[in-house]
């Protein structure tokens, strides 16, 4: 009974959660009037859960930076709403935007945009203190969170000394001070190599399932997929197909469905594998990985 | 945002040594007018403080030396001697003229003094002596250094040719000299028994305005000033006659220091447009953007005006040794002045930046 109930406080919790972070209805942006206008992103709408991470791809001029300006509080849609719980964006006053912005969303920008004068540290603690906090209090919350990213041994370092995969460490810190809902990230793995790409990959994953946050990321980096929970093809200003992902038993990532290198049908369930070795793996000893 | 502004400002360091010098340069240059102009003050009016006399008497409208004919009679003057509280008065001739050395012509008061009285001649003597006779004259030993002239040499005052017999100190200004002949030399190149003005020394206990109050009101013909008044018209007076160039000279520093903390400024948002857009991408509100241009203001402008109040310190040090009769004072209100006048540039210099911080579009950082 103890156990039941336990369980009933959890499935509550579980729905609680569940609430979707941000709810994006029927959401146009038009660029320019009469014959000249442009429609960037037409009739969009989106729910994301949280933990959730959201994979926006899409060809050049399809609107995902439109799209993401607009999820980002940065622009207002011609039509439809936007809302991060409770605050409708686009109904926020100008003035309030900056405040939601600092406390609920957090941005990774593609060349990491780091403040050149700044150490990796004062990068940090600079958006904290933005919420009022004392420099003393937002250096140690920033020197808590780079150590717990593995930054520790840099905290004094300008930008121009880290190296891409530190810098993007340090840009994901930024984005994580103000412990937000969300985080949107464009083309987070654009300015880095294969494995630091990865790295940076399982580090955004590791933030969202740990903390429950959502992150959407726009990127035309095929590899973001594996660790993407959807992938959303945007495409003229509107979502096409949107890709089933599912998660290989054996090593965690998200693999596109479709795609999937490899799969078993097992006690009348389809897993998907990312690749033949894991497939290989699981059959070894399925019982182990479910 | 205080560290930002900070490491902004440090991070160029070209730039940040161009923008404090340039905001130096200016001030100084607003500075040692202003410590110039009080430090001539001063020097102009050396004798009359050194002369030894508590009130000037002079013609009626006559305030002061500079520019200025007076002339009263010696019964005037023994008039005014006659008046309570008056200890002794002597007379003296006075005019602007050249003294021509050897070297140059050098721009001088022609004081002619009697030894004999108390009053109205040098009162520091640094080589020489202060009695002088007929045919002899006492000049300033910053002039005498400067023309190479010595003790026993040859000037010519007003056409005539005098032996300098002493030399004075601390009556060398920017403007001109003083220098003393007997009496009677001044008075037969003049031709007249006249006499510029009468110099009185108050007795104990006396108040030297009321009697110089006194002196007006048994003569209607005389001006009687204590040395106080005397004295403050005289530097109102050069003061009138120099500040349009004053103001000129400061105006100029003025607008360089304006163009170098607007241009600093400037180019310095410019340059961190993209990390100002990240972080107003990020939350930060326009009043966060506008105190890092405000705290770079001040800090360039706190920084210059440091340098330039230490280098006027500096000059004010070692210009005397090298130019001979000059002096700068730096005073309290003169600093607070130019201080004033820099925190001026830095509120106007911060307008352009803060006009761009606030329509700064955070959304062009993903668009770049």
């Amino acid at each position: 009974m103890e156990k039941l109930c336990a369980l009933c406080v959890s499935v509550v919790k579980m729905e609680e959660w569940m609430e979707p972070v941000m709810v994006v209805e029927h959401v146009t942006r038009r660029f320019g009037s009469g014959e000249t206008e442009v429609v960037a992103v037409r009739d969009v709408s989106l729910a994301v859960e949280p933990g959730e991470i959201v994979l926006i791809m899409g060809p050049s001029g399809s609107g995902k930076t439109t799209l993401l300006l607009m999820l980002g509080g940065l622009l207002r849609p011609s039509e439809g709403r936007i809302r991060i719980g409770e605050d409708d964006l686009t109904e926020l006053d100008e003035r309030r935007l900056p405040e939601v912005r600092l406390r609920r969303i957090g941005f990774i920008f593609q060349d990491f945009n780091l403040f050149s004068s700044l150490s990796a540290l004062d990068n940090v603690a600079l958006v904290v203190q933005l919420t009022g906090l004392s420099r003393r209090a937002a250096r140690r919350r920033a020197r808590q969170l780079l150590e717990e990213l593995g930054m520790g041994h840099r905290l004094n370092f300008l930008p121009e000394k880290l190296s891409g995969g530190e810098k993007q460490r340090v840009a994901i810190a930024r984005a994580l001070v103000n412990e937000p809902d969300i985080i949107l990230a464009d083309e987070p793995t654009a300015n880095l190599d294969s494995r630091r790409g990865h790295e940076t990959m399982r580090l955004l994953r590791r933030i969202a399932k740990e903390g429950m946050r959502s992150v959407i990321i726009v990127s035309h980096d095929e590899r973001i997929k594996d660790i993407a929970d959807r992938v959303l093809w945007l495409e003229d200003g509107s979502f096409k197909n949107e890709v089933e992902m599912a998660t290989d038993p054996v090593c965690g990532m998200s693999v596109d469905r479709e795609r999937a290198p490899a799969q078993v049908v097992y006690d009348g369930r389809t897993l998907y594998f990312c690749a033949p070795g894991c497939r290989d793996e699981f059959l070894a000893n399925p019982k182990q990985f479910l | 945002m205080f560290h930002l502004a900070w490491r902004n400002l440090l991070q160029s360091r070209t730039q940040f040594f161009l923008g404090v010098g340039g905001v130096a340069l200016a001030l100084l240059l607003m500075l040692s007018l202003d410590a110039l102009l009080v430090g001539s003050e001063q020097d102009l009016v050396a004798y009359i403080y050194q002369s030894g006399a508590d009130i000037f008497v002079a013609q009626e409208g006559v305030r002061n030396l500079h520019m200025a004919a007076s002339a009263i009679s010696m019964q005037d003057m023994r008039r005014a001697a006659r008046t309570e509280g008056v200890a002794s008065a002597s007379p003296i001739l006075y005019t602007t003229g050249v003294v021509e050395t050897e070297q140059a012509d050098v721009l001088s008061y022609i004081i002619g003094f009697d030894p004999r009285e108390p009053l109205g001649g040098p009162q520091v003597i640094v080589a020489g002596t202060a009695q002088l006779g007929r045919g002899e004259a006492i000049i300033d030993n910053a002039v005498a250094r400067s023309q190479g002239v010595e003790l026993g040499d040859e000037i010519e005052i007003l056409g005539e040719t005098f032996t300098v017999v002493g030399l004075t100190e601390g009556l060398t200004n920017i403007i001109n000299s003083v220098t003393f002949i007997h009496i009677d030399d001044f008075r037969a190149l003049r031709r007249g028994d006249s006499i510029s003005y009468a110099l009185l020394a108050v007795e104990p206990g006396y108040d030297p305005a009321e009697v110089a109050a006194a002196i007006e009101a048994r003569n209607e013909d005389v001006t009687a000033l204590p040395r106080e008044v005397f004295a403050r018209e005289e530097r109102q007076i050069v003061k009138d006659m120099s500040v349009e160039v004053i103001y000129i000279m400061n105006m100029a520093g003025l607008l360089i220091g304006l163009a170098v903390t607007a241009l600093t400024l400037y180019t310095s948002t410019l340059r961190k447009r993209q990390e100002y857009g990240v972080l107003k991408a990020m939350g930060a509100k326009n009043r966060h953007l506008y105190s890092v241009v405000v705290v770079q203001a001040f800090l360039s402008l706190t920084m210059g005006s440091a340098v330039a109040i230490g280098l006027v310190w500096l000059m004010g040090s070692i210009l005397p040794l090298v130019v001979p009769g000059t002096a700068m004072a730096l005073t309290q209100a003169g600093v607070v002045r130019v201080l004033t006048a820099a925190l001026g540039i830095g509120v106007v210099a911060a307008l352009v930046p803060a006009w761009q911080m606030a329509r700064l579009d955070p959304a062009q950082v993903f668009r770049s």
